[in-house]
């Protein structure tokens, strides 16, 4: 394997998260008195890699061709730096509260982005997986954090049975389908002699399948969705906003990326309909579970398998405008999730105790800022304008009309119809429910603060002006679609 | 400043109240309540100066703004007014401030909140007015759905929640149907023209197939899905039910702007859009919409009849007065139209003051049923003038504004549905009788309770809150030829007369 200097300008973002983790592990094992020090270093080195994504040159296929930096992998690594940013502004405060100030944390979030994003990238299947394993494996720990707390370790151990499963269940599908190609990489099924030897067909589309599978727990989408809510539910909350939002968007793009090179072969019409059942199924069951919720992160957690499924209506309308639609859904969940996990955890007062709705009540005018910013996210999560997330399901359900799908866009819209009713009813507990006074135990410091209203201005500044990011979506777009 | 004078208007409430909320602390309340009330009234002041610029003899769009949004979508901020949008925003801007004077001192905890969200949503209702862009219109209209949540939410009666959560689910299970109507009417746009659009000029010139039956005719689906967007907002038969929940447990400013504008939102468009871009869906669905309107009419007017509550029965008769409207644009000759128009303000007007004045004698007394009340005329002369003038506008005494848009809904609906118009001019009579009766039951007789013996009569905030809507009922019903002319051109051009 030669490497030319082009392959490592290509990876650098990559090359300085690592070496940041590192650093940080060291730290904490021989200069602990550091410990403040490492949530501004994590937030530095993150930034350092999105400028680096960002002045380097997309350098297109590099390592042999096993990765692609395209605008498509720009985009997708701007989104999950954004994520890991925002997870550990709001981290710190967290871990100071819950004293797990530990500098393992950091290093994991760093290195679980690098997984992301090598995923995102990945020409190569083999890449994918190891892209995915160094992701998931970081998460494991990450959800088990708090080792004293039994719903935490719950949480860790739960996504390390069923990573573990759709680890193998990818595994096996990549081995079929290069059983029945002869070729690791993604962009080379568009060549693959697929359709002229029925043992390959039956090969390959079982090989499919599987990765469908695997990329579907990821996603949690219906029928791969139970670990979900439980996962959700004990993570360290800053955890779980960066569960919810970073591996899934990969995932999809993944997903896309192999929509879109077996398409034309492969992925006849039948196909279309098993991933819009999908679609279909991930927004009813997600939405129509989240009412019967009474603990937030949980409802949180089904909702997100309903936005899931609105953005899987994206890639079943494929076409710029899917792919574009689907990209902006992606960016938009990320924020409305970030900030309205951000509140859940400032208004949380125990790690170990349920955070239920109910203890949200009158918060809206004793907190103002922080009930603003969730009943602000929630609103976008249901899809009401002038936020991004509004911007987010246009885009997507007008691809689904595009393409012929109306009966999908109306499945969608029902649903949000369905998702505003328990949206709704966290904003009548916050501002209409008269509570019984409850005096805050603690002040959310200002890193927190300063996440919940980055977030909530980017969803109404990127609802009313999406424009930039229409464009930046496009030309990811663009590296996929015909 | 000339060239953007539509959107001063439109924003001029929504940016004052982002001042207000990022700015202001919410102790200051005097300094929200007269931001509040300035801003509502720069905001008539600016539709005033859009009406002077306003040619009537004009059908098309006025005043249009044009810049780009979201090219590659063929999405644009497309602002324009016609006649019809015009008389609509005029009352608009001449509401709100009455509210915000009428709530003065009503609305006594979370201020902040409350003014906050009427000015949002007063920018929601003047946007979706002149927006004429359906992806902006469609902005728009949402908007106005959150801020009256808060607004029946918060600060409504005992079952406020019931009613704030039932108006927004059924006000969405509409709308979100329309969104998909919104998009394949682009896509219709697309395969037509070749290019992408969402302007309103643009559709207007599209070919909708009507097709085969129902579910096969893009046409019908598609004026289905926009109308019953508009029906559940109007409300139509039997979508009515959120209304009376809703108007009943709004706070009076909340029910005054709910059934003074947001309800003629829901007839705007159906005007707007429905008629104008799917004219053949429209002529099928006129017998349906002809015998919900009458039936709405009759039911409407029953109902109100047998309510024991002040503010349900005048819930009610909104149901009633709106089924006339209906009936008025569905019979679509130019004189019906018209008067279906000009009864969108009278309703606005008199359905508005009489929610105040019922508003007014709540504070007092903090009940509402009839029989709590008898004899008021006694000690509240002023007060039981300014009830009766709302009631006789409301019940179309000739001379008063009611009259005219009732007059000319009938005569014009005649030639065309003679049925329609006799069953619907049976609601007349039972209007007359229900409003009438209430007089007597709340007004004249006997001062039965002692509570009611010291009652303050109109304080002169009142009077002023109440003033303008007298002075509009008399004015329009002795010279309706100065409103009515504002939108005969667009009428002429909608009807086709």
């Amino acid at each position: 394997l030669s490497v030319s200097p082009s392959d490592l300008t290509a990876v650098l973002p990559e090359l300085v998260l690592v070496a940041v983790g590192c650093v940080l592990v060291l730290l904490d094992a021989f200069a602990p008195s550091l410990r403040p020090r490492f949530a501004p270093l994590t937030v530095l080195a993150v930034a350092a890699a999105a400028v680096l994504r960002w002045v380097t040159p997309l350098s297109g296929a590099v390592w042999s061709a096993s990765l692609t930096v395209d605008a498509m992998a720009r985009f997708v690594d701007t989104y999950v730096l954004l994520a890991v940013l925002f997870a550990a502004g709001m981290a710190d405060p967290y871990l100071v509260r819950t004293r797990a100030r530990l500098g393992e944390f950091h290093a994991l979030l760093l290195w679980a982005a690098v997984g992301a994003m090598v995923m995102a990238k990945a020409d190569h299947f083999l890449l994918v997986f190891l892209g995915l394993e160094l992701l998931s494996i970081c998460l494991y720990a990450l959800n088990a954090f708090h080792r004293d707390n039994n719903l935490s370790l719950e949480a860790g151990w739960k996504y390390l049975v069923v990573g573990a499963f759709a680890s193998a269940l990818l595994l096996f599908g990549i081995a079929l389908v290069y059983g029945a190609t002869g070729t690791f990489s993604l962009s080379g099924l568009t060549e693959a002699p697929i359709g002229r030897q029925a043992p390959n067909d039956v090969l390959l589309a079982a090989g499919i399948a599987l990765l469908l599978a695997g990329l579907g727990f990821k996603l949690a989408l219906v029928p791969f969705h139970p670990w979900a809510p439980d996962v959700y539910q004990g993570s360290p909350t800053p955890v779980t906003a960066f569960l919810s939002v970073a591996p899934k968007g990969v995932a999809l793009v993944v997903l896309a990326r192999l929509v879109a090179f077996a398409a034309p072969e492969a992925l006849s019409s039948g196909w279309t309909v098993l991933l819009a059942a999908i679609a279909v199924a991930s927004m009813t069951l997600g939405n129509l579970v989240a009412i019967a919720q009474r603990e937030i992160k949980r409802m949180l957690a089904y909702s997100g398998i309903a936005h899931m499924g609105y953005a899987l209506v994206g890639v079943v309308a494929f076409g710029m405008d899917g792919l574009t639609g689907v990209l902006i859904y992606l960016a938009a969940y990320t924020f409305m999730n970030v900030a309205a996990f951000t509140v859940v955890s400032a208004f949380s007062e125990r790690e170990d105790e349920p955070h239920l709705l109910t203890d949200l009540a009158g918060q809206g005018w004793d907190r103002p800022v922080l009930s603003f910013v969730l009943a602000l996210a929630l609103l976008s999560l249901a899809g009401i304008p002038p936020t991004v997330g509004f911007v987010g399901k246009f885009l997507v359900f007008r691809a689904a009309v595009n393409q012929g799908m109306v009966w999908l866009a109306v499945v969608g819209v029902l649903n949000s119809l369905v998702s505003v009713f328990y949206y709704v009813r966290v904003i009548y507990y916050l501002y209409m429910k008269p509570l019984p006074k409850r005096v805050p135990a603690f002040s959310e410091p200002w890193p927190a603060r300063l996440v919940a209203v980055v977030c909530a201005v980017a969803i109404v500044v990127l609802g009313v002006l999406p424009g930039w990011l229409m464009s930046a979506a496009e030309a990811a777009a663009r590296t996929l679609a015909r | 400043m000339e060239g953007s004078l539509l959107s001063l208007l439109i924003f001029t409430p929504g940016a004052t109240a982002l001042v207000l909320l990022l700015l202001v602390p919410r102790e200051a309340e005097r300094a929200h309540r007269w931001v509040s009330l300035l801003a509502s009234l720069a905001t008539l002041g600016l539709a005033l100066a859009a009406w002077s610029r306003f040619d009537a003899a004009d059908p098309s769009f006025q005043l249009v703004e044009t810049r780009t949004w979201l090219p590659q979508l063929g999405i644009a901020y497309r602002l324009g007014m016609d006649g019809i949008a015009l008389v609509l925003v005029l009352l608009t801007a001449l509401l709100q401030p009455l509210v915000f004077i009428s709530s003065w001192s009503s609305i006594t905890s979370k201020v902040k909140g409350y003014v906050v969200s009427m000015l949002l949503l007063e920018t929601g209702v003047l946007g979706a007015f002149l927006a004429t862009d359906l992806f902006l219109f469609y902005v728009f209209w949402e908007l106005m759905l959150v801020p009256m949540y808060f607004i029946i939410g918060v600060w409504g009666g005992e079952r406020r929640i019931y009613a704030a959560v039932k108006f927004v689910l059924f006000t969405l299970a509409g709308s979100l149907l329309m969104l998909v109507g919104i998009l394949y009417l682009g896509y219709l746009a697309h395969a037509q023209t070749g290019a992408w659009s969402f302007a309103f000029d643009d559709m207007r010139r599209l070919a909708i197939p009507m097709g085969e039956g129902f579910w096969h005719s893009p046409q019908l689906l598609l004026f289905a899905a926009f109308a019953l967007a508009f029906s559940v907002k109007v409300p139509v038969f039997p979508l009515h039910t959120w209304l009376p929940d809703a108007h009943v447990e709004a706070p009076t400013g909340g029910s005054v702007i709910l059934a003074g504008i947001l309800l003629k939102l829901g007839t705007f468009g159906l005007l707007r859009f429905n008629r104008t871009l799917f004219p053949q869906a429209w002529e099928r669905a006129t017998p349906l919409f002809l015998t919900l309107a009458v039936i709405a009419i009759i039911y409407g007017a029953l109902v109100s009849w047998a309510q024991k509550d002040i503010k349900k029965l005048v819930a009610y008769s909104s149901v009633s007065h709106m089924g006339f409207i209906i009936l008025g644009m569905f019979a679509g000759t130019v004189a019906s139209t018209q008067g279906a128009l000009l009864q969108m303000v009278n309703h606005g007007l008199s359905t508005g003051a009489l929610f105040m004045l019922v508003g007014m004698i709540y504070d007092r007394r903090h009940t509402r049923l009839i029989e709590d009340y008898g004899g008021l005329a006694k000690v509240m002369p002023l007060y039981t003038g300014a009830f009766l003038l709302a009631t006789l506008s409301s019940i179309g005494l000739p001379g008063l504004n009611g009259f005219v848009g009732e007059f000319l809904i009938l005569t014009g609906a005649f030639a065309a549905t003679p049925t329609a118009v006799i069953l619907g001019a049976t609601g007349i009579v039972l209007g007359a009788i229900y409003m009438l009766s209430l007089v007597e039951r709340v007004f004249w007789n006997e001062l039965r309770h002692d509570e009611n013996r010291n009652l303050a009569d109109m304080s002169a905030r009142e009077v002023l809150a109440f003033a303008p809507l007298a002075v509009f009922m008399v004015w329009i019903g002795v010279s309706p030829g100065t409103f009515l002319g504002l939108s005969e051109a667009a009428v002429r051009a909608l009807v086709g007369g």
